[in-house]
């Protein structure tokens, strides 16, 4: 075999063993899950504290869903992940009809809900351009994972607040709550 | 012999062929300076253009700009702690209030507005409507209205300072519950004390009729009134110029645009609902309009944050402004 020939081959051996190793080390840093130091404070007729892991062990819900600034800027719709508000709610005695949701985060943010967009009682819009539609079941979710991925520290890392259901639709951007450490029935 | 050269050849193409491709999937800006301008919503339109001509003056410099809500600009500098050059904001008071002494030394006002009501030619009743009779025609059973959720939006709680101040200067007690606090459930209390009235807004800020729309941003009322899902929105008047639409002057004890009524707007306080900001107050209290801009103390660009803050103040930044119908301060 010509010696040029052979040189191509090897070079093309190290660029495909050099490929697979690179490949190999991603799979498994997504194998293994970041371990994130977090907890969430419910408070209902009782106070729990929740970590990142239980909060994550919790039975999840998966939707599409996305929201947009005060001035218009759109953000997704993403696939995500979470937790449903309501099922949290219920750790700490459930929420009724004539209750308010108040959800806050460390940079002092706050965003308050009644029972019924706990729900999924909110208005949609289009994403293209972002006029009102109509929607099927809406969830409200307490997201760790946006397509596929958690959360990054602009997107809210770790948990944030979305309103998602099968459609790709849009929601007011004020209620994804970002960095939620407090849930409070009142 | 041949093949071989053939190979090498091929491979040195290969290389260059990587090469080129790598130079061209470069950010052609990546080796500008990157500033970033955070600014008041009613500011898109003008700072575009502030943006453009500033960029012709500065080919090494690329402006980064992001409209937010005014509070939230300022909280990106001061709870989120991103670096931000510039912020400038449609409520001046909000700089001394939430970034003295740590985030800012000093501020300068550069610009003023005004609030109208806003409409189209299609709108119900758009040839009767006059600077008199607005608030009978948005009471109209068969007319749809929007405004801004004031929870999230400075024009929000502006059109409740409007509608109040209105029952004072019509002498008509009823204009603002007939008008709006009828329409909302839970209701917007109204308490007066020693002539000042306080407007209570409910936590959960929801309207339970279909007569009035409320949005986050007063930016997403524009697309409503372009569809014919309202008639009538009660906006800045730059907004409303720089879209084409038509619009109601209201009278000057009104509006919040002259600074020689503030006595008048101070006696309306809009009370939030809820603390939505840790930093900043939920009271708000009825003054004229206007707009503030200044270079925070941790800005990473400094100086040519300075420069920005300068070009908009110089005469050809207030010219861009005014050719953008966004009312500045006269300096002269």
């Amino acid at each position: 075999m010509n010696r040029g020939v052979k040189v191509l081959i090897i070079l093309l051996a190290v660029a495909t063993i050099t490929l697979g190793i690179i490949a190999l080390s991603d799979t498994y840093r997504i194998g293994q899950r970041e371990e994130i130091d977090w907890n969430l404070t419910l408070l209902g007729d009782e106070e729990k504290v929740l970590t990142y892991d239980e909060i994550v062990a919790m039975p999840s819900y998966e939707g599409h869903g996305g929201f947009f600034t005060t001035v218009g800027m759109k953000n997704g719709p993403f696939r995500c992940e979470g937790v449903p508000i309501e099922d949290l709610c219920n750790l700490v005695g459930g929420i009724g009809p004539s209750d308010t949701l108040w959800v806050s985060a460390p940079d002092g943010y706050m965003m308050v809900f009644d029972y019924d967009q706990v729900m999924g009682d909110f208005t949609t819009f289009d994403p293209d351009d972002l006029r009102e539609v109509s929607h099927g079941e809406l969830s409200m979710i307490l997201m760790y994972e946006q397509d596929g991925e958690i959360l990054s520290d602009d997107d809210g890392k770790p948990i944030k607040i979305a309103i998602v259901s099968e459609d790709e639709l849009m929601t007011e951007g004020s209620y994804w709550v970002k960095w939620v450490n407090r849930i409070e029935i009142r | 012999m041949k093949k071989r050269s053939i190979i090498q050849l091929a491979l040195i193409l290969l290389v260059c062929v990587l090469l080129v491709s790598i130079a061209l999937t470069q950010d052609k800006d990546q080796d500008k300076e990157k500033i970033r301008v955070f600014y008041a919503g009613s500011l898109i339109v003008p700072f575009e253009e502030i943006e453009r001509e500033f960029e012709k003056l500065h080919p090494d410099v690329d402006l980064q700009m992001e409209g937010h809500g005014s509070i939230q600009v300022i909280r990106h500098v001061t709870e989120i702690h991103e670096g931000v050059d510039v912020i400038a904001v449609a409520d001046s008071s909000l700089i001394p209030d939430m970034m003295y002494p740590d985030y800012a030394e000093s501020y300068i006002e550069f610009a003023t507005n005004e609030m109208v009501i806003a409409y189209t030619d299609d709108s119900r009743y758009a040839d009767e409507i006059t600077e008199e009779n607005w608030y009978e025609i948005l009471k109209r059973p068969d007319v749809k209205f929007g405004f801004s959720n004031p929870m999230l939006d400075s024009c929000g709680y502006r059109t409740l300072m409007v509608a109040q101040l209105a029952e004072i200067y019509y002498e008509n007690q009823t204009i603002f519950e007939d008008m709006i606090g009828c329409n909302f459930n839970p209701p917007i209390l109204v308490n007066e004390k020693n002539g000042t009235y306080i407007i209570v807004v409910p936590a959960i800020f929801e309207p339970d009729t279909k007569k009035v729309i409320v949005r986050g941003g007063s930016v997403q009322l524009l697309s409503l009134l372009e569809y014919g899902e309202i008639d009538y929105a009660f906006l800045y008047k730059s907004v409303a110029e720089q879209h084409g639409l038509r619009s109601v002057d209201l009278p000057s004890e009104i509006d919040l645009g002259s600074p020689e009524y503030e006595d008048t707007y101070e006696k309306v306080v809009v009370q939030l609902g809820f603390q939505r900001f840790s930093s900043a107050d939920i009271d708000r209290i009825g003054k004229s309009i206007l707009y503030g801009i200044t270079a925070p103390s941790n800005a990473p660009n400094k100086d040519i944050a300075t420069e920005f803050v300068e070009f908009v103040m110089s005469e050809e930044g207030q010219s861009i402004l005014h050719e953008m119908n966004q009312p500045t301060l006269d300096y002269t």
